[in-house]
């Protein structure tokens, strides 16, 4: 009896390590440096979670121009929008003096703050693709598959928040995570509701793309690597 | 004073207008351009190399023939200040720099071209701008290639990124890609770099000189120019190669010798492989080795069947079949199996057309067994016993004569060596046969023979392709057994006084006068035989013709008959 359990065990052990690696959706059980658990470096984590931004920012991009194409033909109407990004209210660095500037826990909580305050307006704007008849399947695909992204980025960010904050390379003033979307304004939710389709669609690619950029940023000022 | 100098001014000023609108009307009227207000500018494209700053070209209307000044105007998004371009200069004409406090990323720019001169002005479209999707840099820099040896020769080619792109710090990523030539090819190559600064070319081609371009292009954004060709020469290091080529060549032809030489020792196996010997036609009934011997009757005899006439002398003398069989190891019965006229017709019908020796299938066994056993195989001609003697109906066939219809069996050689030649009963013949065929004479009188042969049924023509296959009859005894023997080596003398030589063979062209037979010249398979019998052949050799086995006669000289 006591020699099946004790394979067992390890089994359960290793199951529990592997499981480690699907980092973004999971909480890392060997976050706190158990011992057999083999967690993944910082670097690794912030590639991931630039890879995924790389994509989202694709995603935002080709549904931008397949709108563009199917419903604005005429040109004096692309690229002007009537009304702000509902996510002007968060302060974002416009320039690259202005973003190496910022501390680093600051810069993460932009992007965080970015990321919370797209996760609605997606989700809305994915149930609107699917009432429309003429844009293509496909497109309605991309929709779906950018809101999840949207979710995911986050907690990806969050766990290297985590992972930054364990080894000491930000202070623990950062506010804590489930305060950012407190902190949003009331007003900048119904403002996002109250856009059409194509605005939220500009004012997401524009934000996906600082997302992006603000990543390789602190990965770069953070883990300097060959990358950089 | 002043009243006048005014009327003067005025007047002036009046003719000076005159002069100008005549001007204007003369211009025209020469198809010039003349004054009017400026023609509509067009804002060409905006570009940023680093992110950090933009420049924006436009293209100027017609001047409308008089001093033109552009003027660029810019909002930013969602502001309705109008601000003014900060830069005509640093990016040359008709341009507009922004440097870096002029410049936001992720801001909407709404730019504006105004073209003005003394007569009025006109405004171009406006352009919306994010300086986030406008990027495109420099060329890369310091593009170089140089000669590594690793394990082989190799090109490295280095560059590094443009000046003014910030890749150091995250801002912009930029992706490489090169395109490499040889001097003298047309077309370039084109190889992807990613994210990495340098790029190894393998296996270059030695003695020629490689040509190599880079560029980048951001994430998002524009391929910058292509950089500067960088050059370099590779040496020939080929001496290396060539040796081993030189090897492979010398070897591969080594081997093709050795093939060669074994193909032309199984030169006569490969041959026959190859092209099998072709059966050759044969007349009707003609019995060719009744030419040898000597008995021109008989040579017709076989001919009856086809409807020829007999000839006069030999009425009652039909064709009758001897089956020669061998038994090597042991002994058998042998006798003649004499046909009846109307078996012998149907046997000389039998043996239309092709080669047919009706070696019975025992025979041709024992005959292949005992080769095999031997090894010695040389022929490939098969044995076939020729002779169609007359015969009357006195002797019993062989039970197992009575199926051997078969067609001569060429594919299985037959040969018997001399060694094996003993043990062999005698033949039986018939003795009205014997008499006939040969005259009385006895056959006993030319012992050559050392071995014997069984015999069942004897048709055919006994080929040989060398002359210790050729079957004679060694004797008769009392029993009117007719015994053979293969023709020993010593005994080739004779064959050759026969005048059988290889390579003197004659086709059968026509029989004239039913006992005259029409030869022309032709060639024919050099081992093929004639198979004689019977001493009577030897010692009276004579001019006859002796029928090879593809109907092609040959000549060989017999001395006078005796009969």
């Amino acid at each position: 009896m006591s020699k099946n359990v004790r394979p067992g065990s390890l089994f359960v052990l290793l199951l529990m390590c592997l499981d480690l690696h699907t980092l973004v959706e999971s909480a890392p059980i060997c976050a706190h440096g158990h011992t057999g658990c083999h967690s993944p470096t910082l670097s690794d984590l912030f590639d991931r979670v630039i890879q995924h931004s790389a994509r989202m920012h694709g995603l935002s991009s080709d549904l931008h121009s397949d709108f563009e194409q199917y419903f604005l033909p005429s040109r004096n109407q692309i690229g002007r929008i009537n009304r702000k990004c509902h996510t002007a209210y968060i302060l974002t660095p416009n320039g690259k003096e202005n973003a190496q500037r910022l501390a680093r826990e600051e810069l993460t909580e932009v992007i965080l703050k970015l990321l919370a305050a797209w996760r609605d307006p997606l989700s809305q704007f994915h149930r609107s693709m699917a009432r429309h008849e003429d844009f293509t399947s496909i497109s309605g695909n991309k929709a779906l598959e950018m809101s999840d992204m949207v979710h995911q980025l986050k907690n990806g960010v969050e766990k290297v928040a985590e992972k930054m904050q364990l080894l000491g390379m930000i202070s623990n003033s950062l506010m804590s995570l489930s305060s950012t979307e407190a902190l949003a304004p009331h007003s900048a939710s119904s403002e996002a509701r109250s856009m059409s389709d194509y605005e939220l669609l500009y004012c997401f690619r524009r934000d996906s793309n600082k997302v992006q950029n603000y990543l390789k940023i602190l990965k770069c000022r953070i883990v300097a690597e060959h990358g950089c | 004073m002043e009243k006048g100098f005014a009327r003067v001014w005025r007047k002036t000023g009046t003719r000076l207008t005159l002069l100008y609108l005549l001007l204007l009307l003369v211009g025209r009227m020469n198809g010039e351009a003349g004054v009017a207000p400026p023609g509509k500018p067009r804002l060409i494209n905006c570009r940023s190399p680093e992110k950090e700053t933009f420049t924006c070209w436009w293209e100027p209307g017609s001047s409308g023939g008089l001093p033109t000044s552009y003027t660029l105007f810019y909002r930013k998004e969602n502001s309705d200040v109008v601000y003014e371009c900060p830069d005509y200069i640093t990016a040359g004409d008709n341009s507009c720099f922004f440097d870096k406090n002029h410049t936001s990323i992720w801001v909407n720019y709404n730019i504006t071209v105004v073209a003005q001169n003394a007569l009025g002005n006109a405004s171009s479209d406006p352009m919306d701008v994010d300086v986030m999707n406008i990027v495109q840099p420099h060329h890369p820099e310091n593009v170089t290639v140089t000669l590594m040896q690793g394990e082989n020769l190799y090109l490295q080619v280095k560059w590094q990124p443009p000046r003014m792109a910030d890749t150091r710090s995250g801002w912009i990523t930029l992706t490489y890609e090169l395109l490499v030539k040889r001097e003298e090819d047309d077309e370039w190559e084109e190889y992807f770099a990613g994210l990495q600064k340098q790029y190894q070319l393998f296996s270059p081609h030695p003695g020629e000189t490689y040509m190599v371009k880079v560029r980048c292009k951001p994430d998002h954004g524009y391929w910058s120019e292509w950089s500067a060709t960088a050059y370099v020469d590779v040496p020939d290091y080929l001496p290396r190669e060539r040796s081993v080529w030189m090897l492979l060549a010398v070897f591969s032809a080594f081997v093709f010798l050795i093939f060669m030489w074994v193909l032309a020792l199984k030169k006569n196996r490969v041959k026959h492989c190859l092209l099998p010997p072709v059966p050759g036609p044969k007349i009707k009934g003609f019995d060719s080795c009744l030419l040898k011997m000597e008995k021109s009757e008989e040579i017709f005899n076989g001919l009856i069947g086809l409807g020829f006439r007999p000839p006069s002398d030999s009425g009652d003398l039909l064709v009758d079949y001897l089956e020669v069989s061998e038994s090597i190891q042991s002994e058998s019965r042998h006798s003649l199996s004499p046909n009846g006229k109307d078996q012998v017709k149907d046997s000389v019908a039998d043996h239309s057309g092709g080669h047919l020796c009706d070696v019975p299938a025992i025979l041709a066994e024992k005959c292949n067994k005992e080769m095999e056993a031997q090894g010695d195989v040389q022929t490939e001609e098969s044995l076939e016993t020729v002779g169609h003697l007359a015969g009357n109906d006195n002797h019993t066939p062989n039970p197992s004569a009575a199926s051997s219809n078969q067609p001569c069996v060429q594919e299985s050689p037959y040969h018997v060596p001399e060694e094996s030649k003993q043990g062999l009963d005698p033949v039986t013949w018939d003795n009205d046969e014997l008499s006939s065929y040969r005259g009385n004479a006895p056959v006993h009188g030319k012992s050559h023979f050392n071995s014997e042969y069984v015999t069942e049924r004897w048709q055919g023509c006994l080929q040989v392709t060398k002359p210790t296959e050729y079957v004679e009859v060694q004797k008769v005894n009392q029993e009117n057994t007719l015994i053979l023997k293969p023709k020993a080596e010593e005994e080739m003398e004779d064959f050759l006084q026969l005048g059988l030589r290889g390579q003197d063979y004659s086709k059968v062209s026509e029989l004239v006068n039913d006992h005259i037979l029409l030869l022309e010249r032709g060639s024919t398979t050099p081992n093929t035989y004639c198979g004689s019998l019977g001493s009577p052949v030897q010692q009276q050799p004579k001019q006859t013709l002796c029928q090879g086995p593809n109907g092609y006669v040959e000549t060989f000289t017999v001395q006078s008959s005796s009969y």
